[in-house]
């Protein structure tokens, strides 16, 4: 148990390949029943640092350490974040929920399935990286191109939203998963979106994200772009993503296959769209 | 490597591997055995015990996470000879349980909620329940019983 | 001043005794026990579905840390089977599934038996594996059995051969007639449905000690005389020297109907001379699991343009895995489940169970009779389309009722889903919500927010497994009595509500002064197991017979006391009575005492078996059960929403008219409803197995193995019928098990009616439901014969 990020990051950096950093252990915990031994694990939960939130102005941090519940309760009045509230606080159940952190939801590479990830690429999110030569910080979605590959004593210390949305805009967000039962399921897809509409009501800025179709989530840059300039469409929007929808690789699961989560996707989107238009 | 945690409210000292989960901890060292393990991955809610007042899976805890704070599991409910606690006493006089595996965990899932919540409605009994799996009971007798102590069904009938 | 009103026992809602503990998390299940100088076991298993045992070299393992014992085929000479032994308790010679056990190891803890269990050096030779039935029953296909005909038949009758572990078939009228005529309309469908997982929540899990040369068992099981002849049989020793306990099981349904875990820890404590705990984990639980069987179903019936069935051919395929297990006994059921429900003209069934190179299949809760009701309710519903006639009415008309002939020709008493359809009428008409959703549907069947609606009334036939048991009452010198059995409470609260009540109602006494007593095969007298729906039928005619006994006793010693003659004489409130003389009465507990010094201490016996209810001659081939002794019926009606974009299925309402003779615990029997329906639904919507292609079950833990979660479910709507036709104590039936039956059916039903399309096939999950919406092919089973007659093996067919 590491008592500050300094220590965790000499500790990984000693241990090398065979450290890895632990948060909430909710994944690390399975990984005996995934067929992969343990590592020497640091501890990062005691770290105060790791376990701060704070909604400033023009960004929300963070820590590595806050659970899916805490973010969840901390962003409840924001409209602008409800896509990360609603993925921080219908993720898998609420026991995990009260345990598992942002930062095992980030660094988890092989947990296609993670909610925060879609969510926080939708509201523009970067990540604070700790390493023996300092700390950096880089885009989410660049963290997530190389993040099983990062040098030993690497840690992702913080998430930073970026406030508002739009410059001079109200920003609303949605964040849409599919379970196969009503609740308690890994989403077979997930669809989370973040708008910016101008005076006229129509979309200044769309970032969308989807997440548990392809191994790792990603922004859908073609499908934004024929949001952006229009007022907010349900339907449209579906009609759009069903044309689109092409550009994924999707993943084949036990639960689902990848046809079933491309061709679900247009019916997350419409609903994504739909809630937003409900929000504004 | 020793380590301390408040268990049912008295300080216990255990050693253990560091990455052994709570659960066989307090099953196998601490003799509590009223924690079940049923899926060892999160799934089914069997395991769960309050943690700092919170619910956890202990199966997913490893104990040195737990070092330090306060841990609450069943048995604490209803400690020696005390009557059942309302809860439990309204599970029983509802005749929700079966073969009574999954009730540990559904009594420490629904007691965080009723500490936060006392009056929880329906909905929010449904899905304080996400992560808890039976599969004798079918969940209603489970849903009416903790409904009894004075969420939704109280305020229909003062209404 | 008027007599104390009595309640009656009967009827009335009895909590149960074991609620306290296991509500205070002090009840110690199996999983929770430990013993002094335990050791802990675990077992080697095959990573192949199919190859030749080469090596197996426990040398090594042998000397690692902790290791105690190591045990392989060479220790277990037996083989065991329900009708034919063929199963070894270790592979030997040949691997037929993944995760067949190859060794089993005890050490000091289970970290050192599990790294010693996998250090152990296995050399396999791959040979071809058949995977599917319709694999496995292809011309040419490797034989998972080479030696099958040289396997012990336990039961004889059946036809064998090849991949078909069992076939047993059904010959009533000229189905070729019927079909040949010119004014009937022929329906034909294919059905397919995959396994179920039982997820106990108490994995199997034992803890056998050997002492003074027997085994001591105790166990999480069903059905502790089965685990006691099996553990005998497969390690080669008398069953006398296995003594088999059951504390509280955490749940069975039917898992924990066959032998599990025992003989493992039984050679292991015999040779490390050592207690022995082994205890599946919930992989293990997911990957082994005799789950129930897939099936595929293949039915055609030819049909009167006013709704006559004239007749019907089926062929059942039930996979059973690499060994037979219960399925050469579970083929029987077919007869009486897609053979059930309806009056046919002339009926031909064949019901084989297929050896595949898959995990062993097994019991679980309505056996055979889930699928074959989803495929017959479906298969009513394709029929009624195709001749126009409203599925309701058509079942109205047709289900079996008083003198209706059952397909292997027995008679059947009382008119019983008829009436209980009129009844499920009042149940649906009464409510207002249903009206509701009916009323806001849009011109397309829609409701308001764009989802599909459907809805479904479906029947179903089942029956009180009733075999053998025993029970002895006695009566104490405080005035209780003991229970004495080998009655498990599984969790269905049989053994703490039923049973007690029916002790307590017979003797005059409170049911908390009735003592049931744990199962110890040393001390009650053999029984069939818990399962089947039988404990309440069966272990009450056995009890109330032993208090019969004690009743004679005890009132000719009262009689003495009160000098009043035997017949004048009532039991009630703990005390013999004088009839009409207030006052004139003596306690059961005096009454106890007394008998001490006079007759020595009231005891009775009491026993039961099935009466053995006949069929027509020359109709049933290979069947353990020709006709049933005791049918209980159920009624089923939901109503879902589909959505058209992702494929969720909604379950908006869902309603059961059960039969049950007579209700002992109403309460009791509307908590089985509310468990097994909701079974039901993750049967018909949500878990679903599947085996990759090296045989291994792909869902291995909760995570993809989806359970119904309290989201997921409804309250369901109850009405029980009482009042049929009943051998049961006091008119009951067994309630327990019928509530899963109907409840794909009545999904598959409604799913069918929301969407328009053909259900062919459970679980209804979103992506099937979606790729049904898209227009997926249908389901055809090539492998089942067109001619009825070319499914049979040589020799099997009857007369």
């Amino acid at each position: 148990m590491a008592a500050s990020l300094a220590d965790a990051v000499a500790a990984l950096a000693e241990r090398g390949a065979e450290g890895a950093p632990l948060a909430g252990a909710t994944w690390i915990m399975r990984a005996p029943l995934r067929g992969e031994a343990h590592l020497a694990y640091v501890g990062l939960s005691g770290i105060p640092a790791l376990r701060a939130l704070s909604i400033g102005e023009t960004e929300i941090g963070i820590g590595a350490c806050v659970s899916h519940a805490h973010l969840a309760r901390a962003l409840a009045a924001l409209p602008e974040a409800r896509a990360l509230a609603e993925a921080a606080g219908r993720s898998a159940n609420p026991a995990i929920r009260e345990v598992a952190t942002v930062g095992g939801n980030l660094c988890s590479a092989a947990f296609a399935a993670a909610d925060l990830v879609p969510a926080l690429l939708c509201l523009d999110a970067a990540v604070e990286l700790a390493a023996p030569g300092g700390t950096a910080r880089l885009p989410l979605a660049d963290f997530l191109a190389q993040r099983d590959r990062l040098p030993p004593g690497t840690v992702l210390a913080r998430a930073i939203v970026p406030r508002p949305i739009a410059p001079g805009a109200t920003g609303r967000s949605a964040h849409i998963r599919l379970p196969l039962r009503a609740a308690g399921d890994y989403p077979a897809a997930i669809v989370s979106l973040a708008v910016a509409l101008d005076g006229d009501g129509r979309v200044a800025t769309a970032r969308l994200a989807v997440g548990s179709v392809e191994p790792v989530a990603r922004r859908w840059t073609a499908l934004e772009e024929r949001l952006a300039g229009r007022p907010l469409d349900p339907d449209r929007a579906a009609g759009a993503a069903a044309d689109l929808a092409g550009a994924f690789r999707p993943r084949e699961g036990i639960e689902a296959s990848g046809a079933y989560r491309l061709r679900v996707l247009p019916a997350l989107v419409r609903r994504a769209v739909a809630a937003v238009q409900a929000s504004s | 490597m020793p380590l301390e945690i408040v268990v049912n409210g008295e300080a216990r000292t255990v050693a253990a591997d560091p990455m052994t989960p709570l659960a066989e901890v307090l099953r196998d060292s601490l003799s509590l055995t009223g924690t079940k393990l049923a899926c060892e991955e999160g799934f089914c809610g069997s395991c769960t015990v309050l943690l700092d007042d919170r619910p956890a899976m202990a199966c997913l805890i490893p104990v040195a996470l737990a070092a330090g704070r306060r841990v609450r599991t069943v048995e604490s409910l209803a400690p020696a000879d005390a009557a059942l606690s309302p809860l439990q006493a309204a599970m029983e006089s509802h005749d929700a349980v079966q073969c009574g595996m999954c009730f540990p965990g559904m009594l420490m899932s629904l007691t965080a909620l009723f500490e936060r919540q006392p009056a929880p409605s329906r909905a929010e009994i449904l899905a304080a329940l996400d992560g808890n799996i039976c599969r004798c009971t079918g969940y209603e007798r489970i849903v009416e019983a903790a409904l009894s102590l004075g969420g939704e069904t109280a305020a229909e009938i003062s209404a | 001043m008027n007599a104390p009103v009595k309640a009656p026992v009967i009827g009335s809602d009895l909590k149960r005794r074991d609620a306290v503990d296991k509500l205070r998390g002090r009840t110690r299940f199996t999983v929770d026990r430990v013993q002094p100088a335990m050791l802990h076991a675990a077992l080697c298993r095959a990573n192949l579905p199919a190859a030749r045992i080469l090596r197996i070299d426990t040398r090594a393992a042998r000397a690692m840390p902790g290791v105690r014992a190591i045990v392989t085929a060479a220790d277990a000479p037996g083989l065991y089977g329900v009708g034919i032994a063929d199963h070894p308790l270790f592979a030997s010679g040949e691997v037929r599934f993944n995760g067949e056990p190859l060794a089993a190891v005890a050490a000091e803890t289970l970290a050192q038996a599990r790294a010693a269990a996998a250090a152990i050096e296995v050399e396999l030779e791959p040979l071809p594996a058949v995977l599917t039935m319709a694999d496995a029953l292809a011309p040419g296909a490797p034989l998972v059995h080479r030696d099958w005909q040289s396997y012990e038949e336990l039961v004889p009758g059946g036809t064998r051969g090849g991949n078909v572990a069992w076939e047993a078939s059904v010959v009533r009228g000229d189905t070729e007639a019927a079909f040949a005529r010119d004014d009937v309309t022929v329906v034909e469908s294919c059905f397919r449905a995959g396994r179920q997982n039982q997820v106990a929540m108490e994995p199997r899990a034992c803890l056998v000690s050997f002492e003074d040369g027997r085994f001591l068992i105790e166990t999480s099981t069903q059905a502790p005389w089965s685990v006691r002849a099996a553990t005998a049989r497969l390690l080669g020793v008398p069953p006398s020297q296995v003594r088999v306990t059951v504390p509280a099981v955490g749940g069975g349904f039917g898992l924990k109907f066959e032998f599990a875990l025992e003989p493992f820890a039984a050679l292991l404590a015999r040779a490390a001379g050592r207690p022995v705990r082994l205890a599946n984990s919930r992989q293990d639980e997911m990957l082994t699991s005799l789950s129930r069987e897939n099936a595929e179903i293949r039915i055609r019936s030819a049909v009167t343009a006013d709704g006559e069935i004239v007749g019907r051919e089926a062929v059942v395929l039930m996979d059973c895995g690499a060994y037979g297990g219960e399925q050469p006994f579970l083929t029987t059921m077919t007869a009486h489940t897609l053979g059930g429900n309806y009056r046919l003209g002339s009926v031909k069934l064949a019901s084989r169970a297929v050896y595949t190179h898959t995990p062993p299949t097994g019991a679980f809760r309505a056996c055979n009779g889930t699928y074959n009701t989803f495929a017959l309710e479906r298969h009513t519903d394709e029929i009624c389309a195709a001749i126009g006639m409203n599925p309701v009415d058509f079942r109205r008309r047709n289900v079996i009722g008083d003198g209706s002939l059952g397909s292997t020709g027995q008679v059947f008493e009382g008119d019983v889903l008829g009436p209980m359809l009129d009844r499920m009428k009042i149940l649906r008409d009464a409510s207002a919500e249903r009206r509701a959703r009916r009323d806001s549907r849009t011109p397309d069947g829609r409701l308001p927010d764009g989802r599909l609606y459907g809805c479904a009334t479906v029947v179903g036939t089942w029956f009180v497994f009733v075999g053998p048991s025993a029970a002895n009452v006695n009566l104490n010198p405080d005035g209780s009595a003991t229970l004495v059995t080998s009655g498990v409470e599984i969790g269905s609260g049989s053994m703490m509500q039923a049973l007690p009540q029916i002790v307590a109602d017979s003797l005059g006494i409170r049911p908390e002064d009735v003592v049931v007593r744990a199962a110890d095969t040393d001390s009650a007298g053999y029984d069939v197991g818990v399962g089947g729906g039988r404990t309440t039928v069966s272990l009450g005619v056995a009890g109330a017979a032993a208090c019969a006994e004690v009743r004679t006793k005890l009132l000719k010693i009262a009689g003495d006391m009160l000098e009043a003659a035997v017949e004048d004489l009532e039991l009630g409130d703990g005390h013999v009575s004088v009839v009409g003389v207030p006052g004139m009465r003596v306690s059961i507990a005096d009454v106890a005492q007394r008998a001490q010094a006079v007759t020595g201490p009231i005891s009775g016996s009491g026993a039961f078996t099935g009466p053995g209810t006949a069929a027509m001659p020359g109709c049933a081939a290979g069947h353990m059960i020709e006709a049933l002794d005791l049918p209980v019926f159920a009624v089923h009606d939901v109503e879902v929403a589909v959505d058209p974009q992702t494929g969720h299925v909604e379950v908006l309402a869902y309603r059961v008219v059960q039969d049950v003779g007579r209700a002992i615990n109403p309460r009791a029997i509307r908590n089985q409803v509310q468990g097994g329906v909701v079974q039901g639904l993750g049967y018909a919507l949500h878990e679903e197995v599947g085996i990759g292609p090296d045989g291994r079950i792909l869902q291995d833990g909760l995570e993809t193995y989806r359970l119904p979660l309290a989201r997921d479910v409804v309250p369901v709507e109850i009405d029980l019928y009482e009042g049929a036709p009943s051998l049961g104590p006091l008119g009951a039936k067994g309630a327990g098990e019928i509530p899963i039956l109907n409840v794909a059916a009545a999904v598959g039903c409604a799913v069918a009616g929301a969407t328009g399309r053909r259900v062919q096939e459970i679980p209804l999950t979103p992506p099937r439901v979606l790729a049904l919406l898209d227009g997926s092919a249908d389901l055809t089973l090539d492998h089942i014969a067109d001619t009825w007659s070319d499914n049979l093996l040589p020799g099997s067919r009857p007369l």
